[in-house]
């Protein structure tokens, strides 16, 4: 236990001038999560035609201009429709893609904990 | 010549199938002993179907273009190993390929299962039977490798460049011995179920199984990913494309099933949930195939489509579901045991965790898959569910799921205590205070990453620890779950570590920055047998001063006539780097993508290490505490 305290010192210590991790690139971020209209199941970062190309250099424009990254994937879903983006919006057409799996978890979980026993006989 | 021979090979093999159902029941009424005449039938059948394929290896050798499958996929100036190779790299070939192993296998099983009851193994024949008989009618009616064209064209239409590659030439089969494998355990635990022998011996004699099809499964997985890694030319090695989410979801269910059928043998618990997972590994290979095979998906996998084959497929996936359904809730019997409760801190107990996690894993991974075509054929809004969806389910249950990983194999059955706590705390602070080092070092967000590292170094020191001091017992299981850990610490690492230039370049230009120097010194053409590539030659200088020459080629193939891009690579132990050129339109300048991939070798090696844990508990005479 001593070894467990020292080393959550350690940490708090070291912790108080953690650097703010970025994000190097925004524009691979975003252009990562674009999918290429034209292309069979490709991200606009990995594909090279043209759609994805001037993609690219829009997603780059509207950096420079100053947009946020909720920003222009609002604007390119009004554009292009939500098939574009790889990480689905939480709304009511995605609730129960979002929720089914932790849903089936807690499920799966209630019927282990159930059989379980937590005193030695 | 070869085609016809081909073609009424499948016929006969279709007669020893009709041959084999009269002759099973005909056993399964009378005698005690198992009428050899089934064994000498499914031989035959195998040798038909072999004949078959190897009719159709033959047409593409020939370049025989009265074949119409010849036609579609293949041309006189390819090289020999891809005119091979080509033979399952479409559709018809590949769903020969896929009777072939299922044959195979059956013919295996029934060397191999001679101790085993003769009412189980007439039964897993029959039910591998109705599944033989399924595919070969689905072959025969929608998907004819032999189909003839006339008249006879003089040049074929050539086979996509993208799948002319060694890697690509073996994925497909070994992935199917893996896909495929799972129909033996279908068969053989709807057979166990009839005949109530689901028992200890069943479940070792099943598990040799379940790890032969595991095994396969896992290198097929790898072949694909490495594929893609570098002739998509993407740097990446996993996209969560529905197609390779297809061949994932059947090894998450055989993983589990494996795990399972560990506690059924030593235990003789948990048999419903055993017989539902070997039901639900094969349904999801069956769905797999129709999913890739109906057009229905999205993906840079997807072969030519017909809407007719899809509904085929899926007619027989609900009757094969149907029939074990009914096997399932009028056969099989449950022991009445069904109230056995679990001691918390037991290895029984942390084989339901991995269970539970890897449904999960299995939910999320289907969902994700299909939801957008639900939704498409509800409501007609179409949206894609890319890798952000299955990193933000995925990644957070990692942590739980390492910790277990690494302290659940401790445990011993029934129940017990932890011993050596001092050594899992001790190891457990030293992976806290290295994955502590590494976020700093790193400069990435702090809390969550420090914990996911912690928990995989946990894993990782654990099973290290113990290969020295458990020496040869668990092994296998150590192997595996070391192999797993440092997959984990591969991807994160390479994940983070990762760093491109990207930037259009003329030839004799350079690109500088602050750490590299890239020139682009010059581009050659050659001419090859089916293609024409221009070579291009890279000097890339780093701050130490090295130099590394890499030459990435464009390829304009004749038939068809696609221009591809193959990226050049320099693997050692530490990074990859990882340089691709394409044309940029109606110019003179270059795309380059230069990329320095760190432990992507360790990618690989470490799933081998999985694989080969998998092996090793194949070869091991018998299971230890």
């Amino acid at each position: 236990m001593k070894i467990l305290n020292l080393l959550v010192i350690i940490i708090l210590l070291f912790n108080f001038n953690v650097s703010k991790a970025q994000d190097k690139n925004l524009n691979s971020k975003i252009t990562k999560n674009l999918r290429c209209l034209i292309c069979q199941g490709q991200s606009v970062y990995d594909s090279d035609t043209e759609f994805a190309n001037s993609l690219k250099l829009v997603v780059e424009n509207k950096i420079a201009e100053g947009m946020t990254e909720n920003e222009i994937y609002e604007l390119l879903k009004t554009k292009y429709g939500e098939w574009i983006l790889y990480d689905p919006v939480l709304n009511q057409k995605t609730y129960i893609l979002w929720a089914l799996p932790l849903l089936l978890f807690l499920i799966g979980g209630a019927i282990i904990f159930k059989n379980l026993k937590i005193k030695k006989n | 010549m070869a085609s016809l021979i081909g073609f009424y090979s499948l016929f006969f093999s279709l007669g020893c199938s009709i041959l084999i159902l009269l002759f099973s029941f005909k056993n399964l009424k009378n005698t005690t002993n198992f009428d050899n005449k089934l064994l000498s039938l499914t031989f035959l059948q195998l040798v038909f179907i072999i004949l078959s394929f190897f009719g159709l290896i033959i047409a593409f050798i020939n370049s025989d273009f009265s074949n119409s499958t010849v036609f579609n996929h293949s041309h006189t100036t390819k090289p020999l190993f891809y005119k091979i190779s080509g033979t399952w790299g479409n559709h018809e070939g590949s769903l020969l390929l896929w009777l072939l192993v299922l044959t195979l296998f059956i013919f295996l099983f029934l060397i191999s299962s001679k101790k085993q009851p003769k009412k189980y193994r007439v039964l897993t024949l029959l039910f591998q039977q109705i599944i033989i008989i399924g595919f070969l009618i689905f072959l025969i009616q929608t998907s004819n490798p032999f189909a003839q064209i006339y008249p006879v064209p003089s040049e074929g239409l050539g086979l996509n460049p993208i799948l002319q590659d060694p890697a690509l030439a073996i994925h497909p089969p070994i992935l199917y011995l893996g896909y495929v494998g799972s129909s033996i355990i279908f068969s053989s635990v709807l057979a166990a179920s009839s005949t109530n022998y689901i028992s200890k011996e069943w479940a070792k004699h099943i598990k040799q199984w379940i790890l032969i099809s595991w095994i396969f499964l896992t290198l097929g997985i790898l072949l694909g990913s490495i594929w893609a890694y570098y002739e998509l030319g993407w740097g990446g090695f996993w996209f969560w494309d529905p197609v390779e989410n297809v061949s994932l979801m059947p090894w998450l269910a055989l993983t589990t099933l494996f795990h399972c059928v560990l506690v059924l043998e030593k235990k003789l618990l948990l048999t419903s949930w055993v017989v539902i997972l070997s039901i639900a590994t094969f349904t999801l290979s069956m769905s797999g195939t129709f999913l890739v095979r109906s057009g229905i998906l999205n993906s840079v996998h997807t072969f030519a489509n017909d809407p007719e084959r899809g509904l085929y497929i899926l007619i027989f996936l609900f009757i094969l579901i149907f029939l074990s359904l009914i096997v399932f809730f009028f056969f099989h019997k449950t022991d009445g045991r069904n109230k056995i409760t679990f001691f918390w801190l037991s290895k029984e107990t942390s084989i339901l965790i991995n269970n539970w996690f890897m449904m999960y894993f299995l939910a999320v991974v289907l969902i994700g898959t299909t939801y957008p075509i639900f939704l498409d054929v509800l409501s007609s809004q179409k949206i894609s569910v890319g890798p952000p969806f299955y990193h933000k389910l995925i990644v957070p249950f990692l942590i739980p799921f390492l910790l277990a990983m690494a302290i659940g194999p401790k445990l011993n059955w029934i129940k017990s205590d932890l011993q050596n706590k001092f050594h899992l705390l001790l190891l457990l602070a030293i992976s806290l205070l290295l994955s502590f080092l590494i976020i700093r070092i790193l400069e990435i967000s702090f809390l969550f990453n420090t914990i996911l590292f912690t928990s995989a170094f946990y894993l990782f020191f654990i099973t290290l620890r113990d290969f020295f001091i458990k020496g040869f017992k668990n092994l296998a299981q150590n192997i595996a779950h070391f192999g797993f850990s440092l997959l984990i610490l591969s991807i994160l690492l390479n994940n983070f570590l990762s760093n491109e230039v990207i930037t259009n370049l003329k030839i004799g230009e350079t690109y500088r920055s602050d750490e590299l120097t890239i020139n682009f010194e010059k581009i050659e053409k050659i001419k090859r047998q089916n293609f024409e590539a221009i070579i291009g030659k890279f000097n890339v200088k780093k701050d130490d001063g090295i130099v590394e020459i890499l030459k990435p080629e464009l390829r304009i193939y004749n038939q068809p006539n696609i221009v591809t891009s193959e990226a050049d690579i320099k693997t050692n132990l530490l990074s990859d780097k990882f340089i691709t050129m394409n044309l940029v339109q109606n110019q003179e300048y270059f795309n380059i993508r230069y990329q320095i991939k760190p432990f992507m070798i360790w990618i690989w090696f470490s799933v081998i290490i999985i694989s080969f844990g998998g092996f090793f508990s194949l070869f091991k005479k018998k299971y230890e505490k």
